[in-house]
């Protein structure tokens, strides 16, 4: 038995003993266990080249292996998973009033078709591995009823749209190579013509890109991940969507490769089909993160963002360099342990207070501050911003850009991340900061069982953030597994004459600063004083404790004075015009279908079969 | 009940500052005297005409800032509390406010012969007359009104002052907080509290003196609603359940 | 370089930049008394200032994360002035380069909103919310700049961008090979500093100096400290992409207050702009001069 089979079993026995002892109210325990254990035994397997088993099924091959880019995405897969379920492990499952088995099981069983489809060895195998997981997601997304049963009628829209997509391109690819292994899907791309490559690439991004969400097959992932049991939505919110991110690595970049989609021009312009990817990365960083803006509640926020982010890890993928491939791969862990800090701490709070809306909460800081400290190191990681680890993939991706010379990308990337530091101010400032409502007076902190998982993955996020040489081993094998090139890589982060990083260096004079500010503020002056919330500047006035002197409605109303209006729910507009449009066309068919006989369509259907057969 | 007039209030001169022997001791506290003197950040809390005279005072024509004064906008930032003109009943409520919400070492100036009188509102019902009944006045710029020429007089006695050391007025409202409190109990009602927390102010900074406390302040404690600093804690609820 | 030298290094370079910015922020006042036909402040102001307001006696805060945030605005700094090589000292300006430069001096903004956001003062609050739509505004033609200077020379280190002007003389200054995009930058530079007419988040007489309104004592004192450091980079900077950094120091601090005396000059000239219209002003002019600028470069 190879490791890997080793690594399905234990996967596959999660989703049995859940199914089974789901109910059971050490259950999450168990659950997070074994996803340890999966962990383990994935951290002791070979991170290059290890192969599962293989079936025959209809006169195909399917088999399963491991590649460094599996391996990578297999790390981040169940790291979130176990974070997750002991973050649901303790006091939330005891206060969780929905179906226990149904969420455990559904959370077990979307940890075994990742697994399933990050091992696929060949095309047929990632086609059962994606709808494994969509299908998989689904039920973790609906079972909540209600909203969340909406939003993931919604997803289901989109996944099986784009399910379709993915069966026309690999009935494309099998005809024009007859093969679904990899090889040969290779050797075939790389002598297909133009139209057919671009009619594969279109089909392949809508099938990949509504999983990561890239725009404009967005609309359904915020609601669907906020709606979810707290756990659930850490990790759809934290890897799921990355599924989509992994194939398109894999299609675009493994199969068809990056010098092929730079000599792939689109006709009557200057762009390239590697332009034409990297825009739509660029739009899905910059439109979803200034929706996130405009949200007024924190899961929704965090959602919003998740799909921004997304962008990021696509855009540093298809710029295709050491360093820019090397930051989008790395984004994807350091996006994970960020979001599911980030979803946690959110989750935490709607434990204790009952909801998430950024209107109604403040002040939270004096009476959750470990919980303050996760959101505040969470924040800097997701907006970019030294020490944390999303400063370093991020600026992996900006020096890509400056060193290809690509200023309107790069443009579009710091303006994503400029909106992500305005909204998450208004994340952390409305939930933590400001006034403390009365009625919030007597919280707790979150209970243990929820305080540790979101400090692990703030820590975690932090050390990769000063050390980013930790993982940025996994992510040079993961390069070259798919045929980049390799990022050549420090402990502290990057050395090259271009454009340099040391984050150990870079940190510790941060931390020295810190250090001599501390010094000057305490050492000098003399000793402090607190005071009371409402001894506060009114101009004058006497605040009392039923007054609410607090800002957080319309957080950024004078940048909404400019850019309000040009949020035109376009996309929504696309889509209810699609879905309405293709109601017509069923309506108009079926009515048609009715009124004039029957038996004659299917006299010229079967004569038409019969001349296609016999011809 | 014993009407509040009836309360004896304790006048007692501030107390001199304490010099040492040794001329090179107290260098580092001269310096930071100094400093205090130079930079002077002045609220005007301008509530009658006087406040006419302060734009000349402070822009081109005499500058305020060739000695160090600059106009800052919140309590919090300011050291000088300028009084500029008659205060109303209703205006000192605030301004006792702003008063106490200001960092110390503070000093509060008024201007016009309101303040140290009711000047032409004498008669009034409605204002209170003598600024430093309520609040510990360090300077008295009297006119009707004061020439800028007198209120940068004015502002250069304070400065030298401050420098002399010879102006720790606001002291003295810590240590004689009964007898303010009382004074504006006096004319505010019993009820009067502001959101500010005086006594634990003193009491933090070990600036408590013998008439701090007093039957004014026990009032005080009676009927106010507690306004203590809100403590960083992981478990509030049980907290406040032990209690 | 050996390990002490980079210490001290590391130590002086702060400290000659807490002692250039205060000399800056006296520029600052002296010009715009000057303008006002004023005498202007005293030569030790700033250091009067500051020193008072560390020496007040009760010293009011809303709590830990008050104190922190102001612990990170002056330290976030201290830190960012070791990026930035004056002659003599490069500091760790080579482990890090623009690029985390730029970000590195976006957390003391970050440290001074999360104290703000703590004293619970909705006009704090505002403050905040409009400096940090100030900076999506003027960043966007400040990328644009920093895009353009580190793919005009080759790199984003700070180090190689003023020797290579150096070696190339006046000819070769970022101000002659890229002269629109050094009037971007100077734009966004503007913005940077805050002043009129970019300081409708201070806006004392509508929101009582948003960000400043609970601050008293050492946090007043702190942000004292911290305009110091904001002045010297801003200008160090524009120095180091544009005018060929330092060669020595006279010639370097000449050109770090001739800099700054630009946008400190014009801004007492202005009233403010609200807080859209400062938006739109720097999306359009700067922003357009930068990317016409990026044209000429990058053909």
């Amino acid at each position: 038995m190879t490791p890997l089979d080793t690594l399905y079993l234990a996967s596959a026995a999660t989703l049995a003993a859940m199914l089974v002892l789901g109910d059971w109210r050490r259950a999450g325990v168990l659950a997070t266990l074994m996803y340890g254990v999966q962990l383990a035994l994935l951290f002791t397997m070979q991170r290059t080249g290890s192969t599962s088993f293989d079936l025959s099924a209809l006169g195909f091959e399917l088999s399963w292996r491991f590649d460094a880019l599996s391996w990578f995405f297999a790390v981040v897969t169940l790291g979130t998973a176990f974070f997750a379920s002991w973050y649901g492990a303790g006091e939330w499952l005891r206060a969780y009033t929905g179906r226990r088995r149904l969420f455990q099981s559904a959370l077990a069983a979307n940890v075994f078709a990742m697994l399933l489809l990050l091992g696929s060895g060949d095309l047929l195998t990632l086609f059962v591995g994606w709808e494994a997981t969509s299908w998989a997601g689904f039920l973790l997304m609906a079972l909540a009823g209600g909203l969340a049963r909406d939003a993931a009628l919604r997803y289901l829209v989109y996944a099986m749209a784009g399910a379709m997509a993915l069966l026309g391109a690999l009935v494309v690819l099998f005809q024009a190579g007859g093969s679904f292994s990899y090889e040969a899907a290779r050797a075939t791309l790389a002598a297909m013509a133009p139209g057919p490559l671009w009619a594969l690439i279109i089909l392949f991004g809508l099938g990949f890109g509504a999983k990561l969400a890239l725009l404009p097959l967005h609309l359904w992932q915020a609601a669907a991940y906020s709606e979810t049991p707290a756990p659930g939505s850490v990790f759809l919110g934290g890897v799921v969507g990355r599924m989509g991110l992994f194939a398109l690595a894999l299609v675009l970049v493994g199969l068809i490769g990056i010098p092929h989609l730079q000599a792939l021009a689109v006709p009557f312009t200057f762009l390239t089909a590697q332009d034409v990817v990297a825009w739509v990365a660029a739009l899905t960083v910059v439109l979803p993160t200034y929706t996130a803006l405009k949200q007024n509640d924190a899961r929704y926020l965090l959602a919003w963002h998740g799909i921004g982010q997304g962008g990021y890890m696509l855009l540093g993928l298809i710029v295709g360099s050491a360093l820019g491939s090397a930051g989008g791969l790395l984004h994807v862990i350091n996006y994970a342990a960020t979001q599911a800090t980030l979803l946690m701490v959110v989750f935490g709070v709607r434990h204790r207070v009952g909801h998430t809306d950024l209107n109604r909460l403040g002040g939270l800081v004096a009476r959750m501050p470990l919980s303050f400290l996760a959101l505040l190191l969470g924040i800097i990681s997701l907006a970019g911003l030294p020490p944390m680890s999303g400063f370093v993939s991020k600026w992996m991706v900006y020096s890509s850009l400056i060193q290809d010379g690509r200023p309107f990308l790069f443009l579009a990337a710091i303006v994503g991340t400029l909106g992500t530091i305005l909204s998450v101010y208004k994340l952390i400032h409305n939930l933590f900061l400001g006034q403390l409502r009365a009625e919030h007076e007597q919280l707790n902190e979150a209970p243990l069982s929820m305080l540790i998982p979101m400090l692990a993955t703030a820590t975690l996020a932090f050390v990769t953030g000063v050390a980013p040489g930790l993982v940025l081993g996994w992510v040079a094998d993961a390069q070259a597994a798919i045929g980049l090139p390799v990022i050549d890589y420090t402990l502290g982060g990057i050395a090259s004459p271009r454009a340099s990083l040391d984050m150990l260096w870079v940190v510790g004079v941060m931390f020295a600063g810190f250090g001599v500010g501390a010094l000057l503020f305490y050492g000098a002056g003399g000793k402090t004083h607190r005071v009371h919330q409402l001894d506060n500047y009114a101009g004058g006035h006497f605040l009392d404790a039923g007054m609410r002197y607090h800002y957080s409605d319309n957080f950024y109303a004078g940048l909404m004075h400019l850019i309000g209006g040009w949020y035109r729910g376009s996309f929504h507009w696309l889509e209810g015009a699609i879905g309405s449009g293709l109601s017509l066309v069923a309506q108009g068919a079926g009515g048609w279908y009715r009124a004039i006989n029957p038996a004659f369509y299917l006299l010229a259907a079967s004569v038409a079969l019969i001349a296609w057969v016999a011809l | 009940m014993t009407s509040l007039s009836d309360i004896p209030v304790i006048q007692t001169p501030p107390e001199a500052p304490a010099r040492g022997g040794n001329p090179l001791a107290n260098v580092f506290d001269d310096f930071i005297r100094y400093c205090r003197s130079r930079s002077l950040f002045m609220l005007h809390y301008c509530t009658g005409c006087g406040a006419i005279e302060l734009p000349p005072a402070m822009t081109s024509r005499f500058d305020m800032e060739r000695i160090g004064i600059q106009p800052m906008v919140t309590p919090r930032q300011a050291d000088i509390l300028l009084v500029t003109g008659y205060v109303s009943v209703k205006t000192l409520k605030r301004i006792i406010l702003t008063y106490e919400q200001m960092a110390s070492p503070k000093y509060v100036i008024g201007i016009c012969s309101c303040t140290v009188n009711g000047g032409m509102y004498w008669q009034s019902y409605a204002t209170a007359k003598k600024l430093n009944d309520y609040l510990p006045v360090d300077l008295y710029i009297a006119g009707c009104m004061p020439r800028p020429e007198a209120v940068i007089e004015g502002l250069k006695a304070l400065r030298d002052n401050i420098e002399a050391g010879t102006s720790d007025n606001w002291k003295d409202y810590y240590q004689r907080y009964d007898h303010y409190l009382g004074n504006q109990q006096r004319l505010f009602g019993a009820d009067w509290q502001t959101p500010t927390e005086v006594i634990a102010e003193a009491k933090h900074y070990g600036l408590f003196g013998p008439d701090t406390l007093g039957e004014h302040t026990r009032r005080l404690e009676d009927h106010r609603k507690p306004l203590e600093p809100l403590r960083m804690t992981l478990n509030a609820g049980r907290l406040e359940h032990m209690e | 370089m050996n390990v002490a030298s980079l210490l001290v290094e590391l130590v002086l370079m702060p400290l000659v930049a807490f002692v250039v910015g205060l000399a800056m922020v006296l520029m600052m006042r002296r010009i715009a008394a000057r303008l006002q036909r004023r005498v202007g402040p005293p030569f030790f102001q700033p250091l009067f200032d500051i020193v008072k307001l560390y020496g007040k006696h009760t010293q009011t805060s809303h709590g830990l994360v008050h104190d922190l945030g102001i612990v990170m605005a002056v330290g976030g700094y201290i830190a960012a002035e070791t990026m930035l090589p004056v002659p003599g000292m490069t500091g760790i300006a080579d482990k890090g380069g623009l690029v985390v430069l730029a970000y590195v001096m976006m957390v003391p903004s970050l440290g001074l909103a999360l104290g703000v956001g703590q004293c619970a003062n909705p006009n704090g609050s505002i403050g905040i919310s409009r400096a940090l739509t100030a900076m999506l505004a003027y960043d966007v033609p400040f990328i644009i700049v920093i895009f353009g200077v580190a793919f005009h020379f080759g790199s984003s280190n700070l180090i190689t961008i003023a020797a290579a002007q150096q070696a190339a003389g006046i000819a070769g200054w970022g101000v002659s090979q890229m002269p629109l995009l050094a009037l971007a930058g100077l734009f966004a530079l503007h913005g940077m500093l805050g002043k009129q007419p970019f300081e409708i988040y201070v806006a004392p007489a509508e929101i009582a100096t948003g960000p400043m309104v609970e601050m008293s004592g050492k946090h007043m004192g702190g942000l004292f400290v911290m305009q110091c450091f904001q002045l010297y980079t801003a200008a160090v900077l524009y120095v180091t992409l544009f005018l060929g950094g330092g060669e020595n120091w006279l010639s370097f601090l000449a050109k770090s207050f001739a800099v700054l005396a630009v946008p400190v000059s014009l801004a007492y000239l202005f009233p403010r702009y609200r807080t859209e219209d400062l938006v739109r002003l720097m999306w359009k002019w700067p922003t357009m001069i930068g990317l016409l600028g990026l044209a000429f470069l990058m053909h």
